[in-house]
């Protein structure tokens, strides 16, 4: 595995879909990238999801075959399971500090066997499933994770060693600390994505109290084939759910948690998910409580239409509030628009908050462009030049400057690699590290002929 | 994927562990408590299901705890392999210990 070197053309920061799509871009044109992505895998959100609207193709496969690209790449580096600590101005580039996390064993010498994972003796939940799932002290992140490579969680080690002893390569280091490193980069990407709004925000709905109440990316994992069930169950108690609500814009368009604006994806993939499980689980019903249905997008309309025509129920409510039930049920009371106003409370099985997408990292004392008020990054040229930050060579792709779908995703992203080599050639930043290059070259010929004499 | 180069020989054999473990100070006293729990509910369930296949809410009361805790180690359980689901009954799936 290669050194981190002194000089990349780029750096994109974050390894899902916007970020391996840029980085890609960059490659493809021939420019040298440092691709950083903060978790043990590439992949991002995107890696989890079930399957994409509106043509309802399996996410994994579109995502997994870009993962395997970007590693392959001879031009993209990957470096996974570090932080960017500080991106500054320096000269005409960025000198670029970075942090490696401990994997606590030899990443060139693991095999991915999962031997250590079935040894490791505890069980803590498990991120990729939010917890619904579980996983072990030692694991490898998940089935298409890459690189498939293990990490060891320390703060949840019990410290019995059978990691190692089973290890058939003997590749465990327990001396690897967090170890800094510092590069140059000509361009920066920002592609740092999504997080959903905290299931606590919204105090009325319990989100963060009931265990039958899921977050849609909880549900993603469920309805997903490789997911902490194995099948569509609810959380409390294992029964297969016939009644089943989403909330619309239950974080998102709410003044009252700090969230005014639209998040764009949330009718979206709450339909996705309805419909599918109409498909999962025979004689269900799924009901979403919405104020309006934004399908904006291209095949949007007709897939909301193909939903309800096959048998999801799109009511015109407002959910005030939901209380639970002995046996776990919900019980929510809403306000229906389309009867004066009139209260109703409803029982169901199992209830999904559409929450919102809030920005998945935060670039305040690490790189010094701006953010707008809603915490995304400013793009104060959003219209002509969308992945234009406030700082000059720094871009941004995706999520990172706010709400979208996939696709607009992948487009932006692309957009922000041409933005990025457009700068390194006004710049001339390939020019100059040939004249770095050439000016080795030389010195090393000078020193070559003084050790002939 | 770059990989830094190492500074210090990895520690192998019989006391590798005991580096890390004095490193980060060993087990927290709440993981010790969470590990000792997981241990107690999975002696529960082993023996529950020895019975014979269970649903969760079976499952739960015959082993006297709560139904999410029992689902959680139960996925758990199934996860890795020590045990599978079989056919459903009356909304739910029955579970067994994996022969062998």
């Amino acid at each position: 595995m290669a050194k981190i070197r002194e000089r990349y053309d780029a750096l994109v920061i974050g390894g899902g879909i916007a970020g391996m799509q840029a980085a890609l871009d960059l490659g493809e044109q021939g420019y040298d990238v440092l691709l950083v992505e903060k978790e043990p895998s590439i992949g991002g959100v995107m890696v989890g999801l079930n399957k994409v609207f509106p043509t309802l193709d399996c996410s994994s496969c579109i995502c997994t075959p870009r993962m395997a690209e970007a590693a392959h790449h001879a031009r993209i580096q990957l470096q996974t399971y570090t932080e960017v600590e500080r991106v500054e101005k320096k000269g005409t580039g960025f000198a670029v500090h970075l942090v490696k996390k401990p994997r606590f064993l030899i990443e060139d010498d693991c095999v991915g066997c999962n031997l250590c994972e079935l040894a490791c003796p505890i069980d803590v939940p498990h991120e990729f499933d939010y917890g619904l799932g579980a996983r072990r002290a030692v694991y490898i992140p998940h089935g298409n994770a890459i690189p498939q490579t293990a990490v060891l969680d320390v703060e949840n080690c019990v410290f019995c060693g059978k990691c190692e002893k089973v290890c058939p390569t003997h590749c465990f280091d327990f001396t690897q600390e967090a170890e800094e490193v510092t590069t140059s980069a000509g361009a920066v990407i920002i592609a740092t994505g999504l997080q959903i709004t905290p299931m606590a925000a919204k105090k009325e709905y319990g989100g963060d109290t009931f265990v039958n109440v899921m977050n849609p990316l909880g549900m993603e994992r469920i309805q997903s084939s490789n997911g902490p069930y194995g099948r569509v169950l609810r959380p409390s108690d294992g029964k297969i759910p016939r009644s089943i609500a989403y909330v619309q814009c239950a974080g998102s368009r709410d003044r009252s948690i700090g969230i005014p604006y639209c998040s764009r994806v949330c009718c979206m993939y709450a339909l996705k998910q309805a419909l599918l499980l109409t498909h999962y689980i025979h004689g269900v019903e799924v009901t979403l409580y919405y104020m309006d249905i934004r399908a904006f997008g291209k095949g949007y309309e007709q897939f909301y239409r193909r939903a309800v025509k096959e048998g999801v129920k799109a009511t015109k409510g407002k959910v005030a509030k939901i209380t639970e039930a002995d046996n776990h049920d919900l019980i929510l009371r809403v306000e229906m628009l389309d009867e004066n106003g009139r209260v109703e409370e409803r029982r169901h099985d199992l209830v999904v908050l559409a929450q919102g997408l809030v920005p998945g990292w935060h670039v305040g004392g690490v790189v010094d462009a701006e953010e707008a008020e809603d915490g995304f990054l400013l793009t104060p040229e959003a219209k002509v030049s969308p992945s234009h930050t406030t700082m000059e060579g720094v871009f941004v792709g995706g999520v990172a400057a706010g709400p979208k779908d996939i696709p607009d995703a992948i487009v932006e992203a692309g957009e922000a690699a041409m933005a990025a080599a457009n700068y390194l050639e006004r710049i001339g930043w390939r020019a100059m590290a040939g004249a770095v290059l050439g000016a080795s070259a030389a010195k090393q010929e000078v020193v070559e002929t003084w050790e002939m004499h | 994927m770059s990989e830094t180069p190492q500074t210090a020989k990895p520690a192998k054999g019989k006391n590798a562990i005991a580096v890390l473990r004095e490193r980060h100070g060993g087990m927290s006293k709440e993981l010790k408590e969470y590990f000792k729990e997981q241990q107690r509910i999975r002696k529960l369930l082993r023996e529950g299901l020895k019975g014979g296949a269970m649903t969760v809410p079976q499952l739960a009361a015959a082993c006297k705890l709560e139904t999410h805790t029992t689902m959680w180690h139960l996925m758990a359980m199934r996860r890795y392999g020590e045990v599978v689901e079989g056919a459903e009954q009356n909304g739910y799936l029955l579970y067994t210990l994996k022969e062998g």
